[in-house]
């Protein structure tokens, strides 16, 4: 009987948390989000969809899905070239190399709080270290956080330059995985580097690549930090994400129906791009090995 | 390794410098007077981390995110060992369906439970506590996967000659696997406190009394509250944002290797 039980026993401390703090929320987001309450009056009553219908109604919702959307448009795709042509050329093991990796990747393990507090010093108006470069070259002074179409670069500049080290770091494991046969094969044949590059690495990183794309489309869709730190979503909402606006109507206006109202349709949302993803993992790539 | 050609070396080290450049001049500002910084002078002191640790409690918040982060670490490291175990080494009716149920935590988005993990630590009285804090971060299905996938790989013999002497499974668990799986679990450790370390929008929701602040909610304040009247501080904040990176940082360059074969290893098998 205790036989039968020990298996139990082992993984039960893991699921009952896992019920507790993920399974049972989800259950939970879906009753509030039908429900009108704001944390404090004693009753909850249920409204249907109403709190969603006000979400699609308003215009906060389709700016934050529309920022959103933006910033991992322009985002994933930058990082993404900009770590695979610098992992081809750190593949190579040397000690400079090694050096770079690790300056590289650095950022992508360090606070995200302190770097967002260390880029709003970077790019403020007055004191900061790209005006002052600016400045020495003769040239003005830019409000780079206060300006709704800077803002979103400047965010976008900072996540990329926190994130594309562990990029590197993944690219470099899959670009080592690539048999030293096939560069050797094609440099008999002649193969220019441009060509063999686009011929030979591009496809034969591709798995690594589906994997980078997807979780950084899904990392982009719930940036957070670096929005609550350095533009509180602002200016005039021209950054002002999903997570963002969640936080804002959870816990600053403390309406918790659309709340959770809104952290349903990010899940489905989320959730939707992850088994896409495994889809189209299981179709298109056929070089794993 | 190619002997080193000195030029491209010192080539790499100039664009790492300055790629990292934003971070070291930060520290930089850190030992300067206010005055001297706003003048555009030089002058050197120590006087913003003495600043930030008494009068604005940095060494508290220090003290927190050890406690949480360790906390977590301890208890999210060895939920995920045990129940690694099992799933890798007993058959049993649910098993599939309860691995299957830990796996697919890690398609689920961590905000959907923010508002309702929110509402149940308020109600049985754990918000701005260290355990509510902690709890809400312990499970951790991506260390599970990983650390099952790692047992499967050890020799079932070993476990069987053990039990063969008359071992119970948690001494197997105990003497055999975990000795056995000690990079894996360090490299998931290593994980699990790095994220709990950055961890930024829970603390942010689940305290307020400012003795439970991590590093990161101080930080972050301190920030936005403008300690000097309409400008911001800077060489107070860069020396609050150093404590903020530096014992990560420390850790990192010691365990670098570790690290980037746990990352490595998750993403391409």
């Amino acid at each position: 009987m205790l036989r039968k039980l020990t298996p139990y026993l082992f993984v039960a401390p893991l699921m009952i948390s896992i019920a507790l703090f993920t399974y049972i929320p989800i259950l939970a987001s879906l009753n509030l989000s039908v429900r009108e309450w704001n944390f404090l009056s004693p009753d909850m009553p249920f409204v249907g969809l109403r709190n969603y219908e006000q979400l699609l109604s308003s215009r906060e919702l389709w700016n934050s899905l529309w920022v959103t959307t933006l910033f991992a448009v322009l985002s994933v795709p930058l990082r993404l070239a900009l770590a695979l042509l610098i992992a081809s050329y750190l593949v190579r093991e040397s000690v400079h190399s090694r050096l770079l990796r690790g300056a590289l990747f650095l950022p992508s393990v360090t606070s995200t709080v302190s770097i967002a507090v260390v880029f709003s010093w970077v790019f403020s108006t007055d004191y900061g270290m790209v005006n002052a470069i600016l400045g020495t070259l003769g040239l003005g002074k830019v409000q780079w956080l206060q300006d709704p179409y800077l803002a979103l670069w400047v965010l976008i500049f900072v996540n990329t330059w926190k994130q594309m080290g562990y990029d590197i770091v993944i690219y470099i494991a899959g670009l080592q995985a690539i048999p030293r046969e096939l560069y050797d094969a094609a440099s008999v044949d002649g193969g220019r580097r441009f060509h063999v590059f686009r011929r030979i690495t591009m496809p034969l990183v591709m798995p690594t690549t589906y994997f980078l794309l997807v979780i950084s489309v899904i990392e982009a869709f719930q940036v957070f930090t670096i929005v609550n730190v350095m533009t509180r979503g602002g200016p005039a909402g021209a950054t002002d994400m999903l997570v963002n606006l969640l936080y804002e109507i959870g816990f600053v206006l403390f309406d918790i129906g659309r709340g959770s109202a809104l952290a349903v349709m990010l899940f489905v949302l989320l959730v939707a791009l992850a088994i896409l993803k495994s889809r189209i993992i299981g179709r298109k790539v056929h070089y794993e090995a | 390794m190619k002997p080193e050609n000195p030029f491209l070396a010192g080539l790499a080290l100039i664009a790492g410098l300055l790629f990292l450049s934003p971070v070291l001049y930060s520290v930089w500002i850190s030992f300067q007077t206010a005055d001297a910084y706003y003048a555009g002078e030089l002058g050197f002191t120590l006087d913003n981390y003495g600043r930030a640790v008494g009068q604005y409690n940095f060494a508290r918040y220090l003290l927190n995110s050890l406690i949480v982060s360790g906390l977590v670490t301890l208890f999210g490291i060895t939920f995920a060992t045990m129940a690694a175990f099992a799933f890798a080494r007993y058959s049993f009716r649910g098993g599939n369906l309860l691995f299957g149920a830990t796996v697919a935590t890690l398609m689920i988005p961590s905000h959907i439970s923010l508002i309702p993990n929110y509402l149940s630590l308020a109600k049985v009285g754990l918000l701005d506590t260290y355990a509510g804090l902690i709890l809400p971060a312990i499970s951790n299905g991506f260390a599970a996967f990983f650390l099952r996938q790692y047992i499967r790989g050890i020799p079932k013999a070993l476990d069987e000659a053990a039990y063969m002497d008359g071992a119970k499974p948690l001494q197997v668990l105990w003497r055999i696997i975990v000795p056995l799986s000690r990079p894996a679990i360090a490299s998931m450790a290593l994980y699990i406190f790095m994220t709990e370390w950055n961890s930024y929008i829970w603390p942010l929701v689940a305290v307020g009394d400012q003795d439970l602040y991590t590093l990161q909610i101080g930080l972050a304040r301190l920030y936005r509250i403008n300690p000097g009247e309409g400008l911001v501080d800077w060489p107070l904040v860069m020396a609050a944002s150093t404590i903020t990176i530096l014992p990560v940082l420390c850790g990192f360059l010691l365990v670098e290797r570790h690290l980037v074969r746990g990352i490595t290893m998750g993403a391409v098998k």
